[in-house]
């Protein structure tokens, strides 16, 4: 229903504003070419990034995949990702439910403060974790990134939870409890199942971001724990071979297949929307 | 004399500087329907909600059953409740939503299925016990919250403006559909509406709230035709008020006010000589708006409904001269003491 009026909406986007429908179509050329440009070049027989490539092989996956470095660095990125997601949700959702179920004053307040990782350059926030907490406290430097990234994530868990939240109707704990459940049973049969689409979503985004994060984990690198897009951008700096290319093309990869299982599963709309149907 | 279902001493609820809810004293008869009826803002939703525990007084007492249950939690209370929007879990079937209270209540999966059932039959939806909620009908919806609720075997059924979603035809089913439910398994039940016409019907006990007070309870029967006061009165569709000239006032209904021409004899009514100021046809009346002089020599403004198949006398209109008689038998008469204003909505 939503994709079919979403379409729609395109349609008519490009019949009666075709300025910015032009625009539009512009931004994803901009965006998608230069990302098709990388995924050819992968496949190339020969040894240099170049296009179009010479031939076609698999031989650079073949190297990406042996290539200890990245290999290693993959399975840090996987670990802190996920750690970091898990972490956020367990902070950012009982924050949610205070913010909006909860008899607290200042809730705005607090809803901005929780959101504030959103404005904060990251660079900023790097450095100050790398000085307080690294030079100051002297914590070890996956622990610094698994609390950057916990907290860079926490605007998601706020608000993508929050939305489907707002959406369900207090009156659903309510019968619940008046049904007979404690608090804590009507939280769980209740108000969680309510809360799974955005607890998908705000999981979702999170991995991703904090997979794909760059400033952070540049600035809180060492030579034991660096994450794959810190690793990739050390490789690139040495020598420019197709290997990355491929490293690049399996990355995008996985991301389409979680995309693709997400919206199997529970679909975009609701996703993004957060929306309860 | 047997112990009330429910019964509230001295209750208020304050919310800062506003007064929901002012030192209220209630009893819920036994197996009885009472309704708490009033404009929105009057205190009776939050007089239920502190009924079902979701609100804690900020004063004074709630006994169920005798026992005070002031500060008993809502699960604790074992009462139905059906909410306006019905508050139907999306995410579990007609079966599982009816089957939530027994579940609770760690009542064995068979018997849990056998209740839920039991429930759906009595509402007449057993048939649709594997559907979601949002694949049913408003009127559906209503009657699987009405299941659910009684699947608890609750000590009263609260009922918060059960009706108010459905269209007008559903309302009036759904009336008659609650009695009956309500003879047949001999519960309490205290619903809210603000509609006078459902409380009516459906009340074996009314009880009317204003700011946060009551100020009228009784049978329909009792309180119908004579309202206490000029609240009441409106509320109860007295379209018409009269001062009597000895100090007394009184409240009429359009439908006993009779039109008839200007040298008719009074009999022994109160008669009153008007101008007809409009005449709009209604099917089965035509309402007569009419400017006239009360006894105190005050100007008042008079609704009547005129029959034309058992009124006397010429089709009234707009211009004409008229005697307006009101029986002295469909007189109610009101106390007197003026109306305090009408405080803030919001809260009902």
């Amino acid at each position: 229903m939503s994709q079919v009026l979403s379409q729609a909406g395109k349609r008519s986007l490009r019949l009666r504003h075709p300025v910015a429908g032009t625009l539009a179509v512009a931004g994803y050329v901009v965006m998608i070419v230069p990302i098709l440009f990388v995924v050819a070049t992968s496949f190339t027989a020969g040894s240099t990034l170049r296009f179009p490539p010479d031939g076609f092989s698999l031989r650079w996956f073949a190297e990406a995949a042996a290539y200890t470095p990245f290999v290693e660095a993959l399975v840090s990125s996987l670990q802190l990702a996920v750690l970091a997601t898990g972490l956020a949700l367990l902070l950012g959702v009982p924050v949610t439910l205070a913010i909006h179920r909860g008899r607290i004053p200042g809730k705005e307040l607090l809803e901005g403060l929780f959101l504030s990782p959103l404005v904060v350059p990251e660079l900023v926030v790097g450095l100050a974790l790398y000085q307080q907490l690294m030079i100051g406290l002297g914590l070890n430097n996956f622990s610094t990134l698994l609390l950057g990234h916990t907290a860079l994530l926490l605007p998601y868990a706020v608000r993508v939870t929050g939305a489907s939240l707002a959406l369900a109707d207090p009156a659903l704990e309510e019968a619940a409890r008046g049904l007979g459940a404690s608090p804590l049973r009507a939280f769980v049969t209740v108000t969680l199942p309510m809360l799974r689409p955005g607890l998908i979503s705000a999981g979702l985004l999170g991995f991703v971001t904090s997979f794909n994060n760059v400033p952070l984990s540049l600035l809180l690198q060492t030579r034991d724990f660096r994450t794959l897009p810190v690793t990739m951008l050390d490789y690139v700096q040495q020598s420019y071979d197709p290997m990355v290319a491929a490293a690049s093309t399996i990355v995008l990869a996985a991301t389409v297949v979680v995309a693709v299982v997400a919206e199997r599963t529970v679909g975009f709309a609701k996703i993004f929307g957060g929306i309860n149907r | 004399m047997t112990t009330p279902a429910a019964e509230l001493i001295g209750v208020s609820q304050r919310f800062g500087s506003f007064t929901a809810v002012d030192a209220i004293d209630l009893q819920i008869p036994r197996g009885r329907l009472t309704t708490l009826l009033g404009p929105s803002g009057c205190g009776k939703t939050t007089t239920l909600r502190m009924l079902a525990g979701y609100s804690a007084p900020t004063s004074g007492r709630i006994l169920i059953e005798g026992d005070d249950a002031t500060r008993t939690p809502p699960e604790k209370r074992n009462l139905g409740m059906v909410f306006q929007s019905y508050a139907l879990f999306p995410h579990l079937t007609v079966a599982d939503n009816v089957a939530y209270g027994p579940k609770m209540r760690r009542v064995p999966a068979p018997e849990r299925r056998l209740r839920a059932n039991e429930a759906l039959e009595l509402v007449g939806l057993a048939h649709l016990a594997d559907r979601k909620p949002k694949q049913l009908s408003g009127g559906q919806q209503q009657r699987v919250a009405l299941a659910r609720a009684i699947a608890i075997r609750p000590r009263l059924l609260l009922l918060d403006e059960p009706l108010s979603n459905l269209d007008a035809r559903l309302r009036v089913q759904m009336r008659a559909e609650i009695r009956r439910i309500q003879s047949e398994t001999g519960l309490t039940i205290v619903l809210v509406t603000h509609d006078q016409d459902e409380a009516l019907e459906m009340s074996d006990e009314m009880v009317l709230m204003r700011s946060g007070k009551i100020v009228q309870s009784g049978a329909p029967r009792d309180v119908f035709p004579a309202p206490a006061d000029r609240f009441v009165a409106e509320f109860l569709g007295y379209e018409n008020f009269l001062a009597l000239g000895d100090g007394r006032q009184a409240a009429v209904r359009p439908e006993h006010l009779r039109v008839v021409p200007l040298d008719t004899p009074a009999d022994g009514a109160v008669a009153l000589d008007a101008v007809v100021r409009d005449v709009a046809y209604r099917g089965v009346d035509l309402l007569v708006t009419l400017d006239a002089t009360d006894a105190t020599g005050a100007a008042v403004r008079l609704l009547a409904d005129h029959r034309a198949d058992t009124a006397t006398g010429p089709t009234p209109s707009a211009g004409d001269r008229v005697r307006i008689l009101a029986p002295e038998a469909r007189l109610a008469l009101l106390d007197p003491t003026p109306i305090p204003a009408t405080p803030t909505e919001g809260i009902s």
